[in-house]
């Protein structure tokens, strides 16, 4: 595909990304990766579902009967 | 290094397609810090990703509907009304808690990624 | 610190800087964990090692950013998913992934929001019917949500990927308004869960 090889690059880069951060076989279920000094954080669902809790209790998230949408 | 793109549209305009599908840039550079402000914001986020969800799947489930028939013209403008407030709420909501829509985008490790 | 990279099932040695882990029948493919910015040279340098050694032999690419202590912490890390780990391999050999991006023109602002949604419908149809032409010419497909028409990864034969763009190609033509863009081959990222996640 000829053309702009810029754009090109950057468009394989978003696919490249795109796979490199949502692809692969996953090793573990909860990794906090420091990579020179950037943090990746992937969240479990049980903290997820946890974290729905509280924040209903602080009033982040109306509780069920609340206004919505 | 080997030239990844196969096929492109006729036009050769690749724009559409620079920007990431998903938060990557986020991702790549989100950082926790513990202060308090930023940990409303993280349970923000969280809870506007359920919400956000929940969203996604009703207007699934609308688009189904249409589909298979049997919606009035009537009924149709009302779910397109509906689905328009719900994202205003929802920009609304996460313009209130400085949240980009790609913030929304959890990356549930094995279970792939929320949204 | 290292960095696992991907799984496979030959376990002969790779060029450096690449090992291989022997974790009972499968090895693991690990560099030693970079000190270097993550920018796109060293992502597109990490590809090209995986790309290479992928010439070679049929490999899972590793979730990037995994980082274990050292070669046992490897092998542990897939241990007890050997089976599901072999049975992907052997589900990915001898073919590549293809990935598809199809973009609608944006919509205008007219129209009632009625009128929006019966657009949005149409707009699902669309990416149906790209979809399932695409499928038929791989051997699998994974097909992800997003803001765009379509989106989705093709795991195809690699004697079957120049029919897979030409058919790209067709598409393209044939559906006219749409933006549909194919970039590849690849590892297979989309394939590599033995779960399908």
């Amino acid at each position: 595909m000829s053309g702009n090889a810029i754009a090109e690059r950057e468009v394989a880069l978003v696919d490249l990304v795109d796979r490199l951060l949502g692809g692969g076989v996953v090793i573990a279920g909860e990794i906090t990766l420091a990579v020179a000094d950037v943090d990746l954080v992937h969240v479990s669902l049980r903290a997820l579902v946890s974290s729905v809790a509280t924040a209903q209790r602080q009033g982040v998230l109306p509780a069920d009967g609340g206004d919505g949408p | 290094m080997k030239d990844k793109v196969l096929a492109g549209p006729l036009d050769g305009d690749l724009d559409p397609f620079a920007r990431p599908s998903r938060g990557h840039s986020n991702a790549l550079s989100r950082r926790i810090d513990a202060d308090p402000e930023s940990v409303e914001q993280g349970l923000a986020q969280l809870v506007l990703t359920i919400v956000e969800l929940l969203r996604q799947l009703m207007e699934r489930q609308a688009l189904r509907r249409i589909d298979g028939g049997g919606l009035t013209e009537e009924q149709i403008e009302r779910l397109g009304t509906t689905f328009m407030e719900l994202d205003r709420r929802m920009e609304e909501l996460r313009e209130h808690f400085g949240l980009e829509a790609e913030d929304l985008n959890l990356d549930l490790g094995p279970l792939g990624r929320l949204l | 610190m290292i960095e696992l990279l991907a799984i496979t099932d030959d376990t002969a040695p790779a060029e450096p800087p690449l090992r291989v882990v022997r974790a009972g029948g499968l090895g693991v493919v690990v560099a030693p964990a970079s000190e270097d910015e993550v920018d796109a040279d060293a992502l597109w340098r990490r590809e090209a090692l995986l790309e290479r050694l992928m010439e070679q032999r049929a490999l899972l690419p590793v979730r990037f950013g995994t980082l274990v202590a050292d070669d046992a912490a490897a092998a542990e890390a897939v241990a007890g998913r050997s089976e599901a780990l072999a049975d992907a391999l052997r589900r990915v050999r001898g073919a590549v992934e293809l990935s598809v991006r199809a973009v609608a023109p944006g919509q205008p602002d007219e129209g009632s929001p009625g009128e929006h949604l019966q657009a949005r419908a149409a707009h699902e149809r669309t990416a149906a019917a790209l979809h399932e032409r695409l499928a038929a010419a791989a051997r699998e497909h994974a097909r992800h949500d997003g803001r765009e028409l379509l989106r989705a990864a093709y795991l195809v034969d690699r004697s079957e990927v120049d029919r897979f763009v030409s058919l790209v190609r067709d598409l393209q033509a044939e559906y006219g308004e749409l933006s549909i863009l194919c970039t590849g081959p690849w590892p297979p990222y989309s394939f590599a869960e033995p779960e399908g996640a």
